[in-house]
């Protein structure tokens, strides 16, 4: 039986980009509108008893004391408690499973789970790029993000003969769903040449291979169960999640094949739904980089171990696939503002639950799709959430 | 009391500047030769260790034994600081270590092989390691910029033992100025007036030197050559043809401290008597040095010499920090004088693993691990980590901020003892796969505000057949 006690009754997003005009306090009262406006029989911003806010790193702007209590005055609502959950790239994914056990544990019955990440104030090479000088000054020298997963696409490559053209297919993939999804980064379609051309970034990942650095903001609104039938006739539910930490440093882990914290939430997450693989009609995972959605449909159970790459050139995860996979464009195409990332991709499952999806819906069999983001150092946490859009199962 | 020779070693950085190169970004016509320069990431030190970890192999003997190091270089990597205590850290010495940094001039070099037969003669050291490196950054535009190359010399000295032995030594002091740099000056500076140079000081006071030599049976020269064609003026003035030092100086150039002994290398692997001068801040000094049997080291050090890879003028400005973006550079996060350098010296210096009593899983490094990584356990104890291994996987890295200098290839490896680390490695990665050899090697990682930052780099390891070619 799934857990289903918490219930999602609003979710929205702003159009995810380079969003150098809007502050943050802007990008986080937009996704909050977003969210409210979604609540089909109307919702009063007073509604909200507490917040749980997503921010992942406020220096890429120059902001590192950036708290919980921004958001509050930001969206009209100081006074309020608000926390912010800082979890890496899952920071989203994370503050969601924090508020619906709020939600669930009775403490408050109306949550609003608020992403919110500014990726661009800053230059890429005061940004981003600045952590190749951060850490151990010689273990961890020149690593920047992809440091932290080309690694993994050498050695799957080598151990399963995975191709450079079964990483583009991901990308196309991604870009294709991407030009469907109005609130996409990037809303065109590319091919698997236009990948293998783009400059190598570090290899074997090449340009297209990268998500882009985005500015975003998104949110949701978390009920319980039993009252959220007083915000919609179609609710979606917590059917279950899991969390898994594994080692930060790329140099403690036993295999370059697998994320290991993937791994271990997906089964933690699937045992609390009562689901498994099979059950899903859509996941967005992480894809920060092609052959972390390899990994991810690998470690997630969608495909065999090592098989990832092909079933992606097969077709096998788009949206008329066995398993759709990255509905939305994923990070690839849509983005990954980080703190927002999870949150978006949970917007993306309410809306495919929903049948909301538009030119992207999936057809709905089971009623389950699932939601997933893996980050730190070295992968060194992953979060997955299972929602589905019926409570009896 | 005997000085002997145990064990030799040499290094070069594996960068070639073409003379032709230098001269056409001058817009000069011809330039002869080659000289060797220094990748971002070595100087110095890095070539000292290089050469002294090779000649402590070829003499079986391992650093801990060694109870005195004696360095002589004209640019130690820390104008005034630990540049003595990081370079013995690095190669394994106890810290006990004796010895000196000599420095101050190209004399650096035949100081140090002198201070070194002393304390060994004196009884004050039984094992002695002495170590002349340099890589010198001449004045952009200046002649000597096409000759001034990059390279390191080691011979571990001792009173019994070896196959070779220090003898009658010579030195002639004259204050003049050559080639010098300033204090608060980077670059040195070239000759006032060659011809000056050539006639009046360096011939007379060179040849003066290589006689009082010659009046034993000298059958090898390594005599300094600062323009190509001097050291063989001097050696015709003794009866021989051009000196041995000949092939060293075309294949690295001038390597100022490291070029007596650098030059002298490949006489050591032959029995007979060898002369070996040294020249620069007013001073000259030769010393003879009586080769009965080749010395272990000597061959392998002069073969570390030869190939290598060209490099454009750009790119050789650029390592020496003469040709600097313009804007700021991204600050390292961990400034060397910050407590994590307190803190993991050992990891850094020595490459300490912490091994699980429990599981004997090797944690790396052992100040981020108070348990151990595999099983959990508390109990771990303090262990060298392997020196060699191979490719588990790896990066190349294209896209980072300044002053990261890329391609830079990162490596996961699983080394020889089961350790596994995660470390830059050398060149470019074009030599990389999965299942590469490598040893490590000390490189240096980052320089800023005047620091240079020093840790252990994966370097695939050629074949002996590779190396002759």
């Amino acid at each position: 039986m799934a857990w289903n006690r918490v219930a999602v009754v609003g979710a929205g997003l702003i159009k995810m980009g380079e969003l150098f005009e809007q502050s943050y306090e802007q990008m986080a009262a937009g996704a909050f509108d977003a969210a409210v406006q979604s609540v089909d029989k109307g919702f009063e911003p007073a509604q909200v008893e507490a917040a749980f806010v997503a921010t992942q790193r406020g220096t890429l702007w120059g902001q590192e004391g950036i708290g919980g209590n921004t958001i509050p005055t930001a969206i009209g609502l100081a006074g309020i408690p608000c926390t912010r959950i800082e979890n890496a790239c899952p920071s989203g994914s994370d503050a969601f499973r924090v508020g619906a056990m709020a939600v669930a544990s009775g403490v408050h019955d109306v949550v609003l789970v608020i992403g919110v990440e500014k990726m661009r104030d800053k230059s890429t090479e005061e940004g981003l790029l600045s952590r190749a000088a951060a850490g151990h000054p010689i273990y961890t020298r020149g690593e920047t993000a992809p440091v932290l997963f080309a690694p993994f696409a050498t050695r799957h490559m080598h151990e399963f003969g995975t191709t450079r053209e079964m990483l583009a297919a991901v990308a196309v993939k991604n870009h294709y769903n991407g030009a469907r999804d109005p609130y996409a980064h990037f809303q065109n379609e590319i091919t698997v040449d236009d990948v293998l051309a783009s400059p190598p970034v570090c290899h074997p990942l090449h340009l297209l291979d990268c998500c882009p650095q985005t500015d975003g903001a998104a949110a949701v609104l978390l009920t319980s169960a039993e009252r959220a039938t007083e915000f919609t006739d179609a609710p979606v539910y917590v059917a279950g999640f899991g969390v898994a930490t594994d080692h930060p440093y790329l140099h403690e882990k036993d295999s370059f094949i697998e994320l290991k914290a993937t791994r271990l939430a997906a089964q933690r997450a699937y045992a609390m739904a009562g689901v498994g693989p099979g059950d899903l009609d859509c996941a967005e995972v992480h894809d920060c980089f092609t052959i972390t959605e390899i990994l991810d449909i690998e470690d997630l159970g969608f495909v065999a171990k090592g098989d990832g790459g092909r079933a992606t050139l097969d077709g096998e995860t788009s949206l008329t696939g066995r398993i759709p996979v990255n509905t939305s464009g994923g990070l690839l195409a849509k983005g990954h503002p980080i703190g927002a990332t999870g949150v978006a991709q949970l917007t993306e499952c309410w809306w495919q639950l929903r049948g909301a999806a538009g030119e992207r819906q999936v057809a709905m069999r089971n009623g389950y799709a699932l939601q997933h983001n893996a980050g730190g150092r070295g992968s060194g946490v992953s979060v997955v959430n299972i929602l589905t859009n019926h409570r009896d199962s | 009391m005997a000085i002997r020779l145990l064990g030799a070693g040499g290094a070069a950085p594996r960068w070639r500047l073409r003379a032709a190169s230098v001269a056409e970004a001058w817009a000069r016509t011809g330039g002869r030769g080659q000289v060797a320069v220094c990748p971002p990431d070595e100087d110095p030190l890095t070539l000292g260790w290089d050469a002294g970890s090779a000649a402590l192999a070829a003499a079986g003997i391992t650093a801990d034994h060694v109870d005195a190091l004696y360095w002589g270089t004209s640019r130690p990597p820390f104008a005034e600081g630990p540049s003595h205590a990081f370079c013995a850290a690095a190669l394994g010495c106890s810290d006990h270590v004796a010895g000196a940094l000599l420095s101050g001039s190209e004399h650096a070099g035949i100081d140090a092989l002198l201070a070194a037969a002393d304390a060994v003669a004196a009884g004050s050291s039984r094992i002695a390691l002495v170590i002349a490196s340099d890589a010198r950054r001449p004045g952009p535009g200046s002649p000597f910029e096409a000759r001034c190359g990059a390279g390191a010399a080691a011979v571990v000295l001792g009173a019994s033992g070896g196959t070779a032995a220090l003898g009658t030594r010579v030195t002639r002091s004259r204050p003049f100025v050559d080639r010098y740099r300033g204090d608060g000056e980077d670059d040195v500076r070239d000759l006032y007036d060659a011809r000056l140079f050539r006639e009046e000081i360096f011939v007379p006071v060179v040849a003066e030197v290589a006689r009082a030599l010659a009046a034993f049976d000298v059958q090898a020269w390594s005599i300094p050559d600062p323009d190509g064609r001097l050291g063989a003026t001097v050696a015709k003035l003794v009866g021989h043809g051009a000196p041995e030092s000949t092939s060293v100086y075309a294949a690295v150039g001038d390597t100022g401290a490291a070029a007596p002994l650098l030059g002298a290398l490949g006489s050591f692997a032959a029995p007979g008597l060898v002369g070996v001068i040294g020249t620069g801040g007013g001073r000259t000094t030769g010393v003879l040095i009586d080769v009965e049997t080749p010395v272990p080291g000597a061959a392998r050090a002069v073969a570390a010499l030869s190939g290598g890879e060209d490099v454009s003028y750009t790119s050789a400005l650029r390592a020496r920090g003469q040709l600097t973006p313009a804007g700021e550079t991204i600050p390292m996060g961990v400034p060397p004088e910050s407590a994590l350098f307190v803190r993991g010296a050992d990891e850094m210096l020595g490459l300490l693993g912490g091994r699980c009593v429990d599981c004997h899983t090797i944690s790396t490094p052992p100040s981020i691990h108070p348990t151990c990584v595999a099983c959990g356990g508390p109990k771990l104890e303090p262990v060298a980590i392997a020196r060699e291994g191979q490719v588990h996987t790896y990066v190349v890295n294209y896209t980072m901020p300044a002053p990261f200098v890329a391609p830079l290839p990162i490596a996961v490896l699983d080394m020889d003892d089961g350790a596994r680390l995660m470390l830059q490695v050398t060149g470019d990665g074009t030599d990389l796969a999965i299942g590469t050899r490598v040893e490590l090697v000390l490189r240096k990682y980052a320089h800023e505000r005047g620091v240079p930052v020093y840790g252990f780099k994966a370097r695939p390891v050629r074949s002996p057949e590779e190396v002759t070619t």
